[in-house]
């Protein structure tokens, strides 16, 4: 037993283990990278570019846009102040037009029903 | 029987009294104000009555009085005895206000505002026009136009002018003239003007007054549109509005709004009740 | 104190009377000054003069759905706040206005710099030329000779020279622009209007979208999800709301009544 101890110790301090357990207890967070940035700028250009087929789309579809554009928000809110101001409007924009025309689906729904 | 001044039905100034003088003192105190300041801002429900006829309409344009050779003096007669309003004001772009279109030399020279046709190719009546603001020594006229305080520099002279033509009660009657084609009027400039669909011509209508002892007005939309055509009045001078619902009122149209816009300066002056009050008895102020 | 009052109301009704200057026929801009914005949120704090934008030297290269969704510029002037900083990180006018991009053969000169000289002074004023006399690459007399005229606003028909061909306004900014499908065509509609005499307004749907898009109109615009039930006054109009946001200061003026009220009674 002591003799393990002992190898155990000396690999410990040799560092071969200790990544492994590095792993398991968590590295630390990289910083704000271009990987993190690139996915909301990713959502944002998939979201965005569904407003010519806006009307085409159900509402169940529209719903769901509406709720991603929710989502991305506080992402673009965290930017710095350029981009915070050109993609939190273009953003606006977009869930602004799914939210019409999803009110306009429900409100000739509601007719057609009457 | 004892007569009693104002001075004497409210009791005499005594400790306890001071609320009945103060709130008199400060009715009367409000009262000035407000009628000052009516009369200050000359708003009384009469117009002014308005100068001679020979001066009547004239403009004086003095945006660059402090550069060049001096204020313009517009005279209105002399155009309106050869264009519809709706060339200078509409298809031209002039303002309807003495020095808020922005003319200047340059624009001039550009072709646009007065250079439109004062341009020395443009002819009327055969004539090729001067052209305006111009540099070159042999079309130097300036004072055709500059002439603010000089004698004997303008070419043509109101009274001679106007001698033939009907006379108003006050002034020219423009209509009158044109229906015996004295004068003839041209609304399309080439190079100008623009040719545009027709619009059907909205009809005549009678506005009725608020008060009762006033007599109601006929207007004429066909009158108008043949001078001003749609764009001139609409929508700047009056929005849209259901028939019934907007108020028109003298007060309004002597401040230079709504009819006043023309009836006030240009146009035969508000004064000449009888134009509009059809039926109301002659009487001058 | 009663009478401070007294006064106090007397001198607001007497301000009261003062005469309003609504129902004044203004001046027609001039066909090169139509379209024109001034901006000015921070130029004169920065000792500069305000930028001047030019809508028409725009107008014929890209559709206003470019500028004013991809690149996101407010409909208002001074609304989008644009600093130097925007700028020169590529955004608003630097999506464009970067050295880099090339329209016509020629790269388009870059937009404010933190670090600029005194030889930079005539690039500033390219675009910070308020009452200055600035030499342009456009010049509008040599720019509209050969389009189609209009009777008001730039005098010039837009509408016309696209379908000419005469200008082709991009829709697409690589690196700004996000790739969308082609739109299915809105329907063109009939508005009737609730002044008796007046001509049915007809609005080509398809018309607007080409240039426009969906997302500049709706719903910043027009809210309104059930046809037939907003109404839309000229003098809201004229105030700028609904159709006013372009029809007043860009698109064609109100004062071309007949583009509108096209349809005979």
């Amino acid at each position: 037993m002591s003799r393990t101890r002992a190898i155990a110790q000396v690999l410990l301090a040799s560092g071969l283990v200790f990544p492994c357990f590095a792993r398991a207890i968590g590295k630390p967070p990289a910083p704000q990278s271009e990987t993190a940035q690139e996915s909301w700028h990713k959502e944002f250009d998939e979201l965005c570019s569904r407003t010519q087929d806006a009307m085409t789309l159900s509402e169940e579809q529209l719903a769901g846009l509406i709720r991603r554009c929710d989502a991305i928000a506080p992402q673009i809110d965290k930017l710095d102040a350029s981009r915070r101001k050109v993609y939190g409007g273009r953003l606006r924009m977009c869930r602004g037009l799914y939210a019409y025309v999803l009110d306009s689906k429900k409100n000739s729904t509601t007719n057609a029903r009457k | 029987m004892p007569t009693y001044s104002i001075r004497r039905r409210i009791p005499p100034r005594m400790p306890g009294n001071e609320s009945i003088h103060n709130s008199c003192s400060a009715f009367l105190f409000v009262a000035a104000i407000f009628v000052a300041a009516r009369v200050a801002s000359a708003q009384i429900y009469l117009p002014q009555p308005p100068p001679p006829a020979s001066q009547y309409g004239q403009v004086i344009l003095n945006s660059h009085a402090a550069t060049g050779p001096g204020p313009v003096v517009f005279d209105h007669w002399l155009h309106r005895s050869k264009f519809t309003c709706r060339l200078c004001h509409v298809d031209i772009g002039f303002a309807m206000q003495a020095n808020t279109t922005g003319v200047s030399a340059s624009t001039n020279a550009q072709g646009f505002h007065c250079g439109a046709c004062h341009n020395g190719t443009t002819a009327f009546d055969g004539k090729p026009t001067f052209a305006s603001c111009s540099n070159r020594p042999e079309t130097k006229q300036c004072y055709r136009c500059h002439s603010a305080g000089r004698k004997d520099v303008r070419q043509y002279d109101y009274e001679s002018y106007t001698a033939k033509f009907p006379k108003a009660f006050y002034g020219i009657d423009w209509e009158a003239a044109e229906k015996s084609h004295m004068i003839q009027l041209t609304d399309f400039v080439e190079g100008v003007s623009m040719k545009k669909a027709p619009m059907k011509n909205r009809e005549d209508f009678g506005v009725t007054p608020r008060y009762s002892w006033v007599h109601p007005i006929a207007f004429s939309h066909q009158k108008h549109t043949v001078w001003n055509g749609c764009e001139l009045c609409h929508p700047e001078i009056f929005p849209a509005a259901e028939k019934g619902t907007a108020h028109y009122s003298m007060l309004a149209n002597i401040q230079g709004q709504y009819c006043g816009a023309c009836h006030l300066k240009v146009a035969f002056p508000l004064n000449n009740c009888q134009r509009c009050h059809a039926s109301a008895p002659l009487w001058a102020p | 104190m009663r009478k401070k009052i007294f006064t106090a109301l007397a001198l607001i009704l007497a301000f009261c009377q003062a005469p309003s200057q609504t129902g004044v026929k203004k001046k027609r801009p001039l066909p090169y000054e139509f379209g024109q914005v001034i901006i000015n949120n921070y130029s004169e704090k920065n000792d500069l003069v305000p930028v001047v934008f030019q809508h028409w030297i725009h107008r014929s290269m890209f559709t206003c759905r470019v500028c004013h969704v991809d690149v996101g510029f407010a409909m208002k002037a001074g609304a989008t706040n644009i600093t130097a900083l925007d700028n020169e990180r590529g955004y608003y006018c630097g999506a464009c206005h970067n050295g880099k991009m090339v329209v016509n053969g020629k790269a388009v000169f870059q937009a404010c710099s933190q670090n600029s000289a005194a030889s930079d002074q005539s690039r500033c004023q390219r675009c910070h030329s308020a009452a200055l006399k600035v030499d342009s690459d456009f010049d509008f007399f040599r720019f509209s000779a050969p389009l189609p005229k209009a009777r008001f606003g730039n005098g010039i028909d837009w509408e016309q020279a696209e379908l000419l061909g005469l200008i082709k306004p991009a829709d697409f900014l690589e690196g700004v622009s996000i790739k969308r499908n082609w739109l299915a065509v809105q329907k063109d509609f009939a508005l009737n209007p609730k002044v008796e005499g007046m001509p049915d307004i007809i609005f080509s749907h398809k018309k607007h979208t080409v240039w426009n898009g969906c997302e500049l109109c709706h719903p910043d615009i027009f809210m309104g999800v059930k046809r037939g039930t907003t109404r839309y006054t000229m003098v809201d109009i004229s105030q700028g709301k609904s159709c006013g946001a372009c029809h007043t200061t860009v698109a064609f003026p109100l004062t071309d009544c007949q583009r509108c009220h096209s349809k005979p009674v």
